[in-house]
């Protein structure tokens, strides 16, 4: 096995063509000057977004841990305006996790019964397949009539996009797993529950990869559009109050926000679930041995 | 009849393929295998040996008739029963001693005395030093070793192999014999594990067997006891009863006139 080459060779490419995209915007801000309302720019440079925008955002900052907010007359401060980013950042962050987690372990859960016996699958199967054809932001308005505007209602919406998804995915991985696998542990006197620890759950591991980065992006854009309507913080809550006022420049900042987290979430998710699927041949071996 | 082991009486099994047609796997077979035989089953492609080693393992019930397996009827698989495939069967998310241990660990052995057993039957099948490696690291020929240690390991008193080295090259099939047969030989004569075969290989079944049943079209037609002392050696197989067993059997198949 040659050694791995180091990181810098592997990503400068990547690194190169992200460059370039934020140099393409900054050329944009420049050629393209139109302004959403006076004194804001369509396209805000970057000299903008990380100047003036970012303690703007000093604005979501509600005041506590002895720093003033700006609407008990303090002027906007950076530090102000960090704390705003990571309060309402948690939120979010707090909020989507909650329901994924849930979502995930109730989608599971119910996908793994319909394979169980005949009953749950007459049961759950036919209801389920029927909610999955709901369109999921279309739901946003009735989940907040039916678990409120508060905490409850934004994680219950965002377990019930994902619970769908899970659900799905979980159903199908367990149709695919191969027949001789399932008769190979019978014939070694697997219990029931035990064929599903150590045959059904551990064969379906890979599949619900895919699944399960299917639901991290379902889970941020239904977290978004649950604090789209109704919520006192969060970055939807920001993305929202900043379009009522035409900040563009402070909704691309919350865009930003955005693609770090969703990177760093989906980093992470894959640098655990390669732990866990060590056993599966190493992706990328296509592209080595050509 | 104590010593009779595995019983199938008027054994028949039928299904309807997707065009429609009722195709009969198995009809009134009757069967009777002794503790300690190896036996196989022999037969061309599609005579029904598969299903009957099927139910026999409890994976597919006849459509009628009886199977009786230590002395009681056969309803589904159990442990009493090992099974090594055709396919490959070893689990892929297990490391290939976890696996050697799995059917200790179903029926709840202790951890340090299924990993004493696991070491062991690895040793014997001669994959000791890769205990700890994943089963895609190995080679098809290892994987076949990795399910004999298992359905050993697992201490079942009737082994049913389907076709289980069909796929490998003769040199790792002639090894793998060797592995079975010692395995299969170190019990005391009486307390030997009973042994069913399916292949489609006459010179594999002269080789392992004690005896060879012949199925055609889902039924048994011939039921030959092979004598000859083992260790089979090349010059062994060309002793006059054993040409004259293979002669019977590439009849059976079509590839000899009788005679």
């Amino acid at each position: 096995m040659t050694p791995r080459p180091g990181w810098w060779s592997r990503n400068w490419a990547s690194l190169a063509a992200i460059a370039a995209m934020a140099g393409v915007w900054e050329i944009l801000s420049f050629i393209y000057t139109a302004e959403a309302a006076p004194g804001e720019p369509m396209v805000p440079g970057w000299e903008i977004v990380f100047g003036r925008t970012l303690l703007s955002l000093a604005d979501y900052w509600g005041g506590g841990l002895g720093v003033a907010s700006v609407a008990e007359g303090a002027p906007p401060s950076y530090t102000a305006a960090v704390l705003a980013i990571i309060s309402n950042s948690f939120d979010t962050i707090v909020r989507l996790y909650t329901g994924l987690i849930a979502g995930a372990a109730a989608g599971t859960a119910l996908g793994l019964a319909v394979s169980w016996s005949p009953w749950p699958r007459r049961v759950v199967d036919s209801p389920l397949q029927f909610l999955r054809t709901l369109p999921l932001l279309a739901m946003v308005p009735l989940f907040q009539l039916w678990f409120g505007t508060e905490f409850i209602g934004k994680v219950a919406f965002v377990a019930y996009g994902i619970g769908v998804i899970f659900f799905a995915g979980v159903a199908n991985a367990v149709r695919n797993v191969p027949q001789i696998f399932i008769d190979n542990a019978r014939t070694f006197g697997a219990s029931r529950a035990t064929l599903y620890r150590t045959v059904i759950f551990p064969a379906i591991l890979p599949e619900l990869r895919a699944t399960m980065l299917l639901a991290l992006g379902t889970g941020w854009g239904a977290v978004l559009g649950a604090e789209y309507l109704g919520a006192q913080s969060g970055l939807g809550y920001m993305i929202v109050y900043s379009e009522q006022f035409a900040y563009l420049d402070r909704m691309f900042f919350v865009a930003l926000l955005f693609v770090l987290y969703a990177s760093v979430s989906y980093a992470l998710f894959d640098r655990v679930s390669r732990r866990l699927l060590d056993w599966t041949a190493k992706s990328g071996q296509v592209s080595a041995t050509l | 009849m104590s010593d009779v082991k595995i019983e199938a009486s008027a054994l028949s099994r039928s299904y309807r393929r997707a065009d429609g047609a009722e195709v009969k796997a198995l009809s009134a077979v009757d069967l009777r295998i002794e503790a300690g035989q190896f036996v196989c089953l022999v037969g061309p492609s599609g005579c029904g040996k598969t299903t009957l080693l099927q139910i026999i393992a409890g994976l597919v019930p006849p459509s009628g008739g009886n199977i009786v397996v230590n002395g009681q009827r056969v309803t589904a698989p159990g442990p009493s029963r090992g099974m090594v495939f055709q396919k490959d069967s070893v689990f892929p998310w297990m490391r290939v001693h976890a696996n050697v241990e799995y059917g200790l660990s179903c029926r709840g052995v202790a951890k340090a005395e299924r990993q004493k057993v696991a070491a062991q039957y690895l040793e014997r099948v001669g994959l000791s030093h890769v205990a700890g490696a994943w089963p895609r690291e190995l080679s098809g020929g290892m994987l076949k070793r990795v399910a004999v240690a298992t359905v050993f390991a697992n201490g079942a008193d009737v082994l049913l192999l389907d076709e289980p080295f069909g796929a490998l090259d003769y040199v790792t099939k002639r090894q793998l014999h060797d592995v079975l047969l010692t395995l299969w030989a170190e019990g005391e004569a009486g307390r030997r594990r009973t042994v069913v075969f399916v292949t489609h290989d006459v010179d594999e079944a002269m080789i392992l067997a004690d005896r060879i049943v012949v199925l055609r079209a889902g039924r048994v037609v011939d039921d030959l006891a092979v004598a000859a002392d083992r260790p089979r050696t090349t010059d062994a197989l060309l002793l006059p009863g054993m040409v004259r067993i293979k002669h019977i059997l590439l009849t059976h198949l079509g590839l000899e006139a009788a005679r």
